[in-house]
């Protein structure tokens, strides 16, 4: 798919610019209100990734220009400001999801998959890797057409690994995708130990491979 | 004490000082003036006596003769006054006379000629001195005591309305303080500094504040970036073993830094008033929501946990709510023991949470303040409660924390 990034970080800029590029999308980059302006309106993207504050402008006009000229795009607001009323203001003037900064690489990419199978498939498109295929709107997952039976924290994991995969997903973004943002859980890494033993469990006695590889000791890789 | 009373007692200590002085001065005085005007009266009769002898060479009749002694030709007395007691048959009492003693010749025979002059009764004067004294004095004691009161009233009014006013200013509200204007110098000059002192405040609250926001957000995207090349560089795979745990340590506690900055970014908003929305939410289905996402960590630590839920409705923000509720929930799950138990109650009332866990060995004043933590050992930053304790405060919500017979017991009394 094809993304716009607006972002005046330019370190950060090129993180999501080379993480997203590295999952195979095109991604175009914006370091400011008037040159993602244009970039906007005249050529089509999937998705915006958009922060709000900039040098010249806010993101949130450029929310409100790209709905205006009813351009049909996937905005996902990424703001250092923390601030829920921007949340809320960014929601209901078009945009569809939310991320405060510092947000997980991992975090973004399952972010910006989730949108655009929701805008282009309207949600009914499967996920499939290998013998593993994920219908995300029903919350189900099929090992060699099987249907398998996961708890709701399980079936995270796996979507969040699918949707990640070939990448390092340390515990701390796997605790932050699965508990949200304001847990601090001492025991969460323990849990996140306990779900995966039960999710290689299950996939192996489907007849699936295990794909998850634990990395040093800082995180997990899903890949073949 | 007030300033009324104390100014009264001040003028009471005066008087009473005062009015001995007076009753002391008052006899004296008036005892010099009468003595004197008997003096002159007695030296006039004696001046009256002489002349007429001189003259006339006859004695004459006078009411003040007391006595004429005929003395030898060299006898010394002459022109003398004092003062001496008569008995008085009439009164049956003897009675103060001033006499006085000079000498003329009567007949060629010289003469003492002793005059007298009855004096005031003094202890008579003294009992009337004090008695008018008194009252002189208690009139000007009630006199000052109603004019003081008076002041009290009217001419510090502006103060002690100010007084009021500055006494219900929170400097984390918006609203400025009118202060009552007054003609007296001394309140206006007050007024002025009182005036001067708030805006400085205020300008110094506001730069922290900005200063304390911009850092907790500023810091947000640098360390994002941080955290991103950390994952670069642990993905690299070709780390010796000790620079990944170089690699990891900068990793966790960049994290550590992020989770402070967001927590305090959250406190700053909600000090701010950043929260105005009052949703009438159903507490009952938050905590079955944060329940239902706890189920695997309670499942996991084996804990016996019991709920009893009753639908309360409550109007606040329903996302500060939802983090409150974590909050304590979630210090339930993590500090409890391993096969431990949960007992959470929900009515109109109250919403109570204990459980077993170890003992704390901070004070229950210092759980709610910043960074504070019952064991150091657990990776929380100790924000939790300081959070909660804001979001109580917002919505006027009680929270008291007890320790009952190795239990923890948290309760969130609703205002109502």
């Amino acid at each position: 798919m094809k993304i716009l990034v607006i972002e005046d970080n330019i370190e950060l800029l090129k993180d999501i610019k080379n993480f997203l590029e590295e999952q195979g999308n095109i991604c175009e980059i914006a370091t400011d209100y008037k040159s993602a302006f244009m970039k906007a309106v005249i050529f089509p993207y999937d998705i915006l990734v958009v922060d709000i504050t900039l040098p010249d402008g806010t993101g949130l006009d450029i929310i409100k220009e790209v709905k205006k000229e009813n351009i049909d795009v996937g905005i996902i607001i990424i703001s250092a400001k923390n601030a829920i009323g921007d949340k809320v203001n960014g929601l209901e003037i078009g945009a569809d999801d939310y991320l405060t900064k510092p947000f997980y690489m991992a975090e973004l990419n399952a972010r910006i998959k989730a949108l655009y199978r929701r805008k282009a498939y309207k949600g009914s498109k499967e996920i499939i890797f290998n013998e593993i295929k994920i219908r995300p709107d029903n919350h189900e997952v099929f090992i060699n057409d099987r249907l398998m039976n996961l708890t709701k924290k399980e079936f995270d994991i796996l979507h969040f690994f699918v949707a990640n995969r070939n990448r390092l997903l340390t515990k701390e973004a796997i605790a932050e995708h699965l508990w949200g943002d304001h847990i601090e859980m001492a025991d969460s890494f323990n849990f996140i130990y306990t779900h995966l033993a039960n999710l290689r469990k299950k996939i192996t006695k489907f007849g699936g491979r295990d794909y998850i590889k634990s990395i040093y000791s800082v995180g997990y890789k899903f890949s073949d | 004490m007030n300033l009324v009373t104390k100014t009264n007692k001040y003028y009471l200590i005066f008087f009473i000082f005062l009015f001995p002085l007076m009753v002391a001065a008052d006899y004296f005085l008036i005892q010099y003036v009468v003595n004197k005007e008997v003096d002159d009266i007695l030296k006039h009769e004696s001046e009256r006596i002489s002349f007429n002898l001189k003259e006339n060479e006859t004695f004459p009749s006078s009411n003040y003769i007391f006595s004429t002694t005929p003395v030898t030709e060299d006898f010394p007395v002459s022109n003398k006054y004092r003062d001496t007691l008569i008995y008085e048959a009439y009164a049956d009492k003897l009675m103060p006379y001033r006499m006085y003693e000079f000498t003329a010749l009567i007949d060629a025979q010289k003469m003492k000629i002793s005059l007298k002059h009855v004096l005031l009764d003094m202890n008579e004067l003294i009992v009337w001195l004090f008695v008018t004294t008194t009252l002189v004095i208690l009139l000007l004691v009630t006199g000052l005591f109603f004019i003081n009161q008076g002041i009290y009233r009217w001419a510090w009014k502006p103060f002690f309305e100010n007084l009021s006013k500055l006494t219900n200013y929170d400097i984390t509200k918006k609203n400025p303080v009118n202060l009552e204007t007054s003609n007296i110098s001394e309140f206006k000059e007050l007024n002025r500094i009182v005036t001067a002192l708030m805006n400085q405040v205020k300008k110094d609250f506001q730069n922290l504040k900005e200063f304390n926001e911009n850092i907790s957000h500023e810091i947000q995207t640098p360390l994002a970036i941080i955290r991103n090349k950390m994952v670069l560089l642990l993905e690299s795979q070709d780390l010796k073993e000790k620079e990944l745990h170089w690699v990891q340590a900068v990793y966790q506690e960049a994290n550590k830094l992020s989770k402070i900055g967001k927590s305090l970014t959250l406190i700053s908003r909600i000090e701010n008033q950043e929260f105005t929305r009052l949703d009438s939410v159903d507490i009952s289905v938050i905590v079955d929501n944060i329940i239902g996402n706890m189920e695997e960590m309670i499942a996991f630590k084996n804990l016996e946990i019991t709920v009893k839920l009753n639908p309360v409705k409550v109007k606040c923000d329903q996302i500060l709510a939802n983090i409150l509720f974590t909050n304590l929930i979630k210090n339930a799950v993590q500090h409890n023991l391993e096969g431990g138990y949960i007992e959470i109650l929900l009515n109109e009332e109250k919403f109570e949470i204990v459980n077993t866990g170890k003992i704390s060995e901070i004070e229950t004043e210092q759980l709610f303040k910043r960074f504070q933590r019952g064991n150091k050992e657990t990776e929380s930053l100790g924000l939790g409660l300081a959070i909660n304790q804001k979001i109580c405060e917002m919505y006027g919500f009680l929270l008291d924390y007890s320790l009952q017979s190795g239990k923890h017991k948290l309760s969130l009394y609703f205002n109502n």
